[in-house]
């Protein structure tokens, strides 16, 4: 980039032509003050006129004699000197795109100073090239200025002069132009923030660049009327069921006193409404939201606040953004008619898991016991049955009924609560025993309708059971099915089953429903003419629900060790199905998966499907079929009166596609603005649609328009650490300081002596003689 | 220790009596060789000492409790690998008792670690201390660096159904009951009161023994003792939770709004 004139350039210097070492300096110039100082000491008896005459004499002498020995000269040298670089950076984001001091931007106002700046430009081009870059989130040389746009997503000027530093060495810069609103969202404008604007953040910057930078402050002195959600703090993921803050700033300029409707929602659904008041002087409002989300997964978050009359900037009234909720520990409520051996080894497993917390609810005593003790003798509590059925229901992941009797404790009016609880999501085991399905009474209940297995009726409490020993049997979905794979590999899974300990008894059902897979059956017993389900799944709604129809699966724990095995398959078993009835991801069939959960605006977005077969193996050319679809909420910047308006969801890509070998698809796609989107993918597997969704936000303004007042206070601690100045806008470049070129070549060197004249001569001998005639003339040796 | 009984209370225990004796009887189990029962191992001298006391627990825990009971108990071998259906194993003895060779110390060991627990019950009288000799030597060769220990007065087993403050049994020889813990459990209960000597009857019915110095009082605290070890032996530490089920919740914020709403 360094460029030489073509022309060289002369410059003249006085220099001492003789070569002498400094020794030999040191010595003539003392033998010089010796004869002088001799001199005085021989005429300190004369009369004052002829000592001063006799000293003058000598000293002018004693002056030729040294300018002789020092040979003084003219020295003439043609030089040619390396241009420095002036840098001029112009901000152009978005901000800049906002009102200037006039009707004009900031970024028009800025164009037409510095085009007035040309006369300058040409005269600096001797010494300096000016080189102009446009900033933003980052540097990008200029060419022709007036093609900038003020599309910038952020403002960080510490990030552009830092890579002006890695452009360009540090004896090449003269000077950095900076011609800015100020309005810095980056690491100056947080320190600012925080009072700390001379800090070392910004003090190493400016150290690096080495040259004065000179801010050309540009925007409106008064701040412009704006309402903007300048700040969000949120975590990205948050437990289930556990509460969750979100805090926000929002700030308020040149408007009046004004009531804002506030509104925070999770998708669609609205979770807080508030009104900001403004007030006369305060321009930054905190608001505080918590909530306690009910069920995993990510949801977009949309943050509203009304619009001032007249504001021009309407998109920093809204954030949206994405919080993934996820499940810190499945909560599991074990309830038990009574204890028992399967009650015993299925609470340990569940205490042992360190992904469960357990609560435990067990019948220790019914009114047809004994009750000839006080109770104060007892240990035993009141069944908490509204605490848990109702007022703690939907905390619950999981809830487990082992051997539990729907009569009696007023389950009635509980029973729809569950139904209720597993249609919305909730996980349901239920276990059995001699007071469990039809035994417990459940038949024609409400939980029956979501049992995947049909009771019978009207049979005698004999009827209801079976209490011959047998060896359960995987059928062709067992042996597939995540709950039921002690092993990834089919044979030995198979295998595994075929070596766990026989069970004992079994409750009678009347049949499948519809829908539900059964897992494990009975060798001999049938049940709507197909073989009696020992384990079957099934669900309802969201809700996933299993049926063990025994109580004798302890034995899968215990019995294992008599051949010097362990429970292992027992607590793979019972681990498989917790995961299956928590939806727990990695077990469901059909996932879509986002790239990202936010893109900037013009950023292609990639969906990641996979599906997996009726064998929980990656599904080959399944077909399925992608959705994406934009939600709209209205707001008060829409026009809604209160900040709640109506929500409107409109389907933008329709695609079908076919998995590969992995059971995958990979889809990619250019959303067309801002906006929360869903992208869904749907496929059938064993005659069943299945699916799954994600979501994500796509915002053009993920910072630069929080705060758009022009800030010139950000600009004072970067000049005055560089040792340049703030300058108005059209301040004239020629009034800014900056470092000289360097010289890089001599060209030509022609010295002209001044000793070797003849006057010098003349003079040299003219006054030692004169000096002589006047010492014999007054008599003097 | 006091019984106090009310005249109602136990005019309504007499009624409940019938009406559970008759649910009791009427239960289906699905298998009825997995209701809650005790095995009694057969080994060294002193194991049938106490005839009729394990049917008499059994029968009164049936009574008291929710738990359905296997009435009768199951002798075994310590080699017999039955062992591993049956999760409580009664060891009781009076006297000397041979070593446990190698296969029965295995078995058993296995047997204890994979989650069965063993319940000892020294019935030998007062002053004799030989069968005590045997379990200590026995029990380090079950289970090698598992220390026999007394059990706090807050253990889950005195708080399971009934709230003692100690063990009881037909003696007073101990005021605690002594276990081994595994992991989460205490696998090993050992008592030194004689506890089954308190529960036999004799075939018209009588107490077989007297129970001293508390008598019939003391006999009534043996069998909640023996309850609450059925009771411990089938629900573990659940007591221990239950006692704090508000607090857990509450300690978990486990609130719920409908629809995840803003509070």
């Amino acid at each position: 980039m360094e460029t030489s004139t073509a022309a060289g350039t002369d410059v003249t210097r006085w220099v001492l032509l003789s070569d002498w070492s400094i020794g030999t300096l040191t010595l003539v110039v003392g033998l010089c003050l010796a004869v002088v100082a001799l001199a005085v000491w021989n005429a300190r008896a004369l009369s004052r006129r002829r000592r001063v005459a006799l000293l003058t004499l000598r000293v002018l002498t004693v002056l030729v004699l040294l300018g002789v020995f020092l040979q003084p000269g003219r020295r003439t040298e043609n030089v040619s000197r390396v241009r420095n670089h002036v840098v001029v950076l112009v901000d152009d984001s978005r901000s800049m795109g906002l009102p200037g001091e006039g009707a004009s931007t900031r970024l028009d106002d800025v164009k037409a100073a510095v085009a007035a700046q040309s006369g300058t430009r040409d005269r600096w081009s001797p010494d300096h090239v000016v080189d102009f870059f446009a900033v933003s989130e980052r540097i990008r040389p200029v060419v022709n200025l007036d093609e900038v746009q003020a599309r910038g997503d952020a403002s960080r000027l510490l990030v552009g002069l830092s890579e002006v530093g890695q452009r360009y060495a540090a004896d090449t810069l003269a000077a950095v132009l900076v011609y800015t609103d100020g309005a810095d969202n980056g690491a100056l404008g947080a320190a600012v923030a925080r009072g700390d604007a001379q800090g070392a953040v910004v003090r190493d910057t400016v150290a690096r660049l080495g040259v004065p930078i000179h801010a050309f402050f540009t925007g409106p002195e008064s701040p412009p009327k704006d309402v903007a959600i300048a700040n969000v703090r949120f975590d990205e993921f948050a437990f289930v069921h556990n509460a969750v803050s979100i805090e926000a700033e929002i700030t308020v300029t040149g408007g009046e006193s004004a009531a804002l409707p506030v509104t925070l929602r999770r998708d669609d659904v609205v979770l807080a409404r508030r009104v900001l008041q403004t007030r006369d002087g305060e321009t930054r409002y905190p608001f505080v939201f918590e909530f306690v989300p009910d069920k995993t997964g990510k949801s977009v978050f949309t943050l509203d606040v009304g619009v001032l009359e007249g504001e021009p900037i309407v998109e920093n009234n809204r954030r949206q953004f994405v919080i993934r909720v996820i499940r810190d520990k499945i909560r599991a409520l074990q309830v038990v008619g009574r204890p028992s051996w399967d009650e015993r080894f299925l609470r340990q497993l569940l205490k042992r898991n360190p992904n469960v917390d357990l609560i435990s609810f067990f019948i220790l005593r019914t009114p047809t016991n004994l009750m000839l003790v006080p109770s104060d003798e007892l240990s035993l509590i009141p069944f908490p049955t509204q605490e848990l059925f109702e007022a703690q229901l939907g905390s619950f992941d999981v809830i487990i009924f082992q051997n539990f009797t729907s009569r009696g404790y007023d389950m009635d009016q509980y029973l729809p609560l569950i139904r209720d609880f597993v249609r919305n999501g909730g996980g349901f085991v239920m276990i059995g025993g001699d007071v469990s399905f039809a035994s417990g009474g459940y038949a024609g209940t409400p939980i029956e309708e979501f049992l995947p297995v049909d009771l019978p009726r009207d049979r005698a409490p004999s009827a209801l059971i079976d209490t011959a020993a047998f060896k359960p049997q995987l059928t062709e979905a067992g042996r597939h099915h995540p709950i039921t794979r002690l092993s990834l590999e089919r044979a030995e899974n198979e295998a595994l089953w075929a070596g766990l300990p026989g069970l004992t008894g079994a409750n009678l059902v009347a049949g499948v429903k519809p829908g539900a897979t059964v897992l494990l059956e009975h060798p001999d017993l049938q049940a709507g003419g197909r073989p009696a389900p020992v384990v079957v799944a099934g669900g309802l709604g969201e809700g996933r629900v299993l049926a063990v129809t025994t109580d004798t699966t302890w034995r899968w724990d215990l019995g294992p060790a008599a051949d010097g095995g362990d429970n292992r398959h027992y607590y793979r078993f019972f681990g498989n199905a917790i995961r299956w009835l928590i939806k727990d991801p990695a077990l469901e069939p059909v996932r879509v998966q986002a790239d990202r959960d936010r893109y900037p605006q013009g950023v292609e977005a990639t969906f990641q499907v996979r599906v997996l077969g009726a064998d929980y193996l990656p599904a080959n050319g399944a077909q399925v079929r992608l959705e994406v679809e934009r939600r709209t909420y209205a707001d008060a910047a829409a026009g809604a009166p209160d900040g709640v308006g109506e929500t409107r969801t409109e389907v933008l890509l329709q695609q079908p596609g076919e998995t590969n070998e992995q059971g995958e698809l990979v889809v990619r796609w250019l959303p067309p603005g801002d906006g929360a989107y869903a992208v869904r993918v749907r496929t059938v597997l064993a005659g069943l649609e299945v699916s799954d969704d994600d979501v994500f936000v796509v915002s053009a303004d993920p910072v630069e328009m929080r705060q758009i007042e022009a800030r010139r206070d950000t600009l004072e601690a970067l000049a005055s650490l560089s040792g340049g100045r703030v300058h108005a806008l059209r301040d004239p470049w020629a009034n800014v300081e900056r470092r000289a070129p360097r010289v890089s070549r001599v060209n030509r060197r022609t010295d002209e002596p001044l000793w070797s004249g003849g006057l010098l001569l003349l003079i040299a001998v003219l006054l030692p003689t004169l000096e002589w005639t006047l010492r014999r003339r007054w008599g003097l040796s | 220790m006091t019984l106090r009984i009310s005249r109602r209370e136990a005019l309504r225990g007499l009624a409940a009596a019938g009406a559970g004796a008759l649910t009791a009887s009427s239960a289906h189990a699905l298998d009825p060789d997995s209701r809650v029962g005790i095995a009694v191992l057969e080994h060294g001298s002193g194991y049938d000492a106490r005839p009729g006391a394990v049917e008499e627990l059994l029968w009164e825990t049936t009574k008291r409790t929710s738990i359905l009971v296997r009435k009768r108990p199951i002798g075994v071998k310590a080699t017999d690998p039955a062992l591993f259906t049956l999760p409580v194993l009664l060891w009781l003895g009076n006297g000397d008792a041979p070593p446990l060779d190698t296969a029965e110390v295995n078995l058993l060991g296995r047997w204890v670690r994979a989650g069965g627990l063993l319940l000892i019950d020294d019935a030998s009288p007062e002053g004799a201390d030989a069968f005590d000799a045997v379990v200590r030597r026995e029990l380090p060769r079950l289970l090698p660096g598992r220390p026999l220990a007394r059990l706090s007065n807050d253990h889950t087993v005195y708080r399971s159904f009934f709230l003692l403050e100690r063990p009881f049994g037909r003696i007073d020889r101990s005021r605690a009951l002594e276990g081994i813990d595994l992991d989460d459990r205490t696998a090993v209960l050992y008592s030194r009161n004689d506890l089954f000597g308190a529960f036999g009857r004799d075939p018209g019915g009588g107490w077989r023994l007297p129970v001293v110095p508390g008598g019939d009082g003391q006999r009534e605290m043996a069998l909640r003792t023996g309850i609450n070890v059925l009771m411990y032996a089938t629900c573990l530490s659940y007591k221990r939770d239950q006692v704090h089920v508000t607090e857990i919740l509450r300690r978990r914020k486990w609130r719920v709004d409908d629809g995840g709403s803003v509070r």
